[in-house]
């Protein structure tokens, strides 16, 4: 048995053992080893993916197809950041899973992410996409199954999207393998045997298929009611793995077809016609999202229109189609999935500590958890883009892709993306962890030690990605078989610009040093309850609610008032609803009991077929 | 190995630019003065404020990151200062290019925004409230200059801007990044926290807001750090749009200049309300700065 297949189909089998097990501590034992496999073999792998033949292959042959498993440069990348959230998430699971159903599909998603990183040829991609997606809709099922089957239509339409353009390019290809289809499409760019249009439906095909998992607008109504309902360690994985799925997706169309939609799609203003499509999907993702993900009252809900947004920084990346900017999506789509990996296993610890998740339920929670509160800071300070941690390297590569890209408006759009950051996480620290405390919070204890171990794999990349982001740019350089950006581990240099993420941590802490000086020069403080305080020079007791917990950004809701008059998930609803009325009305209108009808029918079938001259 | 040369001027920077910070406080509060015809406070009342705020015999804190968010803050804001070009002064510039910085000068935001939630009180929380929704407002048409004046002239390094607009003449004389001087202006307004973009700390309206709870040595760090902020802020501003400047004299002139401005816009305009302000930023700064944006194109 090669070890590509230990890696893949080991989580797959842990949960299987786990689910038939089933015995508290020993499933959570068996889970979190399952997880840790992978992880442990790609590892290893490592020397020989940096060697001078990034190259190791496996097939199998099942059902008359020869599926094709390889790690190279970028599916090694891929597979090493999902089986990282993966054994987050298994530690984070042991503490939250109620039972071993969770477990079992929990790990079959997690092959099935695997499989989609590794497969080499498009039979294994598609099967491990299904598997995926059906282990991830059977985890929403089981606690709401209206937003599970929202996840699951939209994902099926997305699923068969990506059949048809398969079958497209089997028709047009003969091929399979992404080798193959890779040559076959680029010498067609030359040829022109494949038309415009045909390419064109692909390529509208694909993007329909990789938007649904990534969630691209206008395909984001999913993540909400998905994200925010299931086990909330599991999300850890769902939004910070499951969803690169999309993102390599995109990143796949442009190995496979790059050379052919770039010959069929021609240019528009000096940008590839393709790629700029995506990169204001990306953008308008980013922007939608993120102005949601302010005005959200429910924690999940927050961090999961976060989690879009997000990922639509990865496309937006994609979208710029330079090399920087390619750079740039692949090491935001690390920094995303440790900095939103950590903040759902937060919010899983939230969860699980106090059994609420609306933010007017919350307050005053630091002094209750300070270890959790740490983790949340610095995943705060990552997404927010503080340096140096690992989100703005990322972020700081994509501004300066898309700014020399000569892409301005998006490169707006990203800066307006990372002003609601810093608002949609300031309004988290405030209602959870600062100010009064609920009375019904006093009893609330430190997050469990196996949520802890979890939430310290994934603080950890975020602080030594963020101080020494070269390692991940040089990495990346490989990809490209050329320097990319430059500089040493510490620094990153690109054609136009600069950032030492080390001297800025060494400076911020001389700075934080200088304003310690003057802190302690300072007279002695002294410590008062967080009742003591000014309320218009009137005396406060503890009835008063003084947080501000409820529609926290109302101006902002105001200012918006034109556009929040419309939604996507109505207009969804309301197309499924007419769906519904439609297929009662055939229902009603054909079978509907009277003899005399159903032998109408016959007889104009029988006319039909007299017409067509077959009687 | 250490470079005994830099970390000495890097001190220097430092101390003269909270100086000069108090003093563009002080000068601040004297022109708004004159302007009213009052005979305002001397030019050094800043510092002799925050010397007094740090005599104080006692202070009070509500934990741990109360404490802590000041001090981040300033901390912060002097690293950004680091960043920046100072005359003939490069520091640490060539470590650090436009994106850093600009996402550095908002960083300190974040700090005092954190130590002030910390603090409970609900007309803090509305400065926050309202501190956060200027910033998003004011982001997107600040991100449009900034972008029209990178594809001008080709860099992000801000010593190579400064080089390039000696070679060149500085940015305002290009007639679209006249554009987007004037977008930087306006933002800049309300990156400074004065009027009509000072709604923030509105103090008749919400008791000062987000500094309200701080008193003390915790105000004395704040004030401190207004100043370094406002020094690299106006340094900022003129590396950008005024070709930054040979030597400390002439550096000040621009920035001078550029307070100046700012000083007489705000004593003559009354606050907006904070979804005002958000109409405002998204419709006249947006369209300039897209407009510049376009023009630097060239298409």
């Amino acid at each position: 048995m090669n070890e590509l297949m230990i890696m893949l189909f080991a989580p797959l089998l842990a949960g299987f053992i786990a689910w038939i097990i089933d015995v508290r501590g020993i499933r959570e034992a068996i889970g979190i080893i399952g997880a840790a496999i992978p992880l442990g073999i790609l590892i290893q792998y490592y020397s020989t993916i940096t060697g001078s033949n990034p190259h190791v292959e496996y097939s199998l042959s099942v059902g008359g197809f020869k599926l094709l498993f390889q790690l190279n440069t970028i599916n090694w990348y891929f597979a090493v950041i999902a089986s990282l959230v993966g054994v987050a998430m298994a530690f984070g699971m042991a503490s939250t899973s109620r039972n071993s159903y969770e477990w079992l599909f929990a790990l079959m998603s997690y092959t099935g992410v695997l499989g989609v990183f590794l497969s080499g040829d498009f039979v294994g991609f598609f099967l491990f996409w299904e598997l995926m997606t059906f282990a991830s809709f059977m985890m929403v099922l089981r606690r709401n199954k209206h937003e599970s089957l929202k996840y699951f239509v939209l994902s099926v339409i997305g699923a068969y999207a990506m059949l048809i353009a398969i079958g497209i390019i089997y028709a047009k290809t003969g091929a399979l393998d992404f080798a193959s289809i890779r040559q076959a499409l680029y010498m067609d760019a030359m040829v022109g045997s494949m038309s415009k249009s045909l390419t064109a439906l692909v390529f509208l095909l694909f993007i329909t298929a990789f938007g649904v998992k990534a969630g691209a607008f206008p395909l984001h109504v999913w993540a909400p009611g998905a994200y925010s309902e299931v086990d909330q360690s599991y999300t850890t994985f769902f939004s910070g793995a499951l969803s690169k799925a999309g993102a390599y997706g995109f990143l796949l169309l442009y190995i496979l077809m790059g050379a052919k939609l770039y010959a069929a799609l021609g240019t528009w203003h000096g940008h590839m016609m393709f790629s700029y499509i995506i990169a204001w999907i990306g953008a308008i993702t980013v922007v939608v999202a993120s102005f949601l993900a302010v005005l959200q009252e429910d924690i999940r809900k927050l961090f999961a229109y976060s989690s879009v947004g997000q990922v639509g920084y990865i496309l937006l990346g994609l979208g710029v189609g330079t090399g920087l900017g390619i750079t740039g999506a692949l090491f935001h789509v690390l920094s995303h999935a440790v900095f939103k990996g950590l903040f759902w296993l937060v919010v899983a610890a939230l969860i699980l500590r106090t059994g609420k998740t609306e933010f007017k339920d919350f307050g005053g929670l630091a002094e209750k958890m300070p270890v959790t509160f740490a983790m949340a800071l610095i995943a705060v300070m990552s997404l927010s883009g503080i340096p140096p941690f690992a989100g703005f390297a990322s972020k700081w590569l994509i501004y300066e892709a898309a700014i020399s890209a000569h892409m301005p408006l998006v490169a707006g759009a990203i800066f307006l993306g990372s002003g609601l950051a810093f608002a949609y996480v300031v309004r988290f620290l405030y209602a959870v962890w600062f100010g009064q405390r609920p009375s019904d919070l006093e009893d609330v204890k430190e997050a469990p030690l196996p949520l802890l171990i979890g939430m310290f794999i994934l603080a950890i990349p975020n602080l030594v990605f963020g101080i020494a982001p070269g390692l991940v740019t040089k990495y990346l350089n490989k990809l490209f078989g050329q320097t990319v950006v430059g500089g040493t581990y510490y620094k990153l240099v690109t054609p136009t610009g600069t950032y030492n993420a080390l001297l800025v941590t060494v400076l911020l802490i001389f700075g934080i040093a200088v304003a310690g000086l003057i802190y302690i020069y300072g007279a002695k403080a002294r410590r008062i309850p967080i009742t003591n305080t000014y309320q218009s020079g009137n005396p406060v007791t503890e009835d008063y609610n003084l947080s501000i917990r409820r529609n926290f950004y109302r101006p902002l809701a105001e200012a918006l008032e034109f556009w929040l008059k419309y939604s996507w998930d109505r207009f969804y609803e309301r197309l499924a609803g007419m769906f519904e009325d439609f297929a009662d009305f055939l229902r009603e209108g054909f079978y509907n009991g009277n003899v005399q009808s159903y032998s109408w029918y016959l007889a104009i079938i029988l006319l039909i077929l007299a017409l067509w001259g077959v009687l | 190995m250490f470079d005994w040369k830099l970390a000495l001027e890097a001190i220097g920077i430092l101390i003269y630019a909270t100086f000069m910070g108090f003093i563009f406080m002080g000068i601040e509060r004297k022109a708004i003065a004159r302007i009213q015809r009052r005979v305002g406070p001397p030019i050094y009342q800043p510092i002799i404020d925050t010397l007094k705020l740090l005599g104080k015999k006692e202070s009070v804190s509500h934990g741990f990151i109360y404490d802590f968010g000041p001090v981040f803050a300033l901390g912060a804001s002097i690293v950004a200062l680091l960043f920046i070009p100072i005359a003939n002064f490069q520091l640490f510039s060539s470590n650090a290019d436009l994106i850093v910085v600009a996402y550095l000068l908002e960083v300190p935001m974040l700090g005092i925004m954190l130590g002030v939630m910390s603090s409970g009180n609900p007309y803090s929380a509305v400065g926050v409230q309202r501190g956060l929704l200027t910033m998003v407002a004011m982001q997107l048409p600040y991100g449009l200059a900034i972008i029209a004046l990178v594809q001008h002239w080709g860099t992000f390094k801000l010593s190579n801007i400064v080089a390039l607009q000696q070679v060149h003449g500085w940015s305002i004389t290009v007639p679209a990044l006249f554009l987007a001087f004037i977008v930087f202006d306006i933002v800049f307004q309300a990156m400074l926290g004065l009027e009509p973009f000072d709604i923030m700390t509105a103090p008749a309206e919400i008791s000062m807001g987000v500094m309200l709870e701080y008193g003390g040595k915790h105000a004395a760090i704040l004030f401190t750090q207004h100043a370094v902020q406002l020094f690299a802020e106006t340094a900022f501003f003129a590396v950008l749009f005024l070709g930054g400047a040979s030597n400390l004299l002439v550096l000040l002139v621009k920035q001078l200049v550029v307070l100046f401005i700012a000083i007489f816009v705000a004593s003559i305009y009354p606050r907006f309300t904070i979804d005002q302000a958000a109409k405002f930023f998204w419709k006249w700064p947006t369209i300039l700065g897209i407009i510049a944006v376009i023009l630097t194109m060239g298409w």
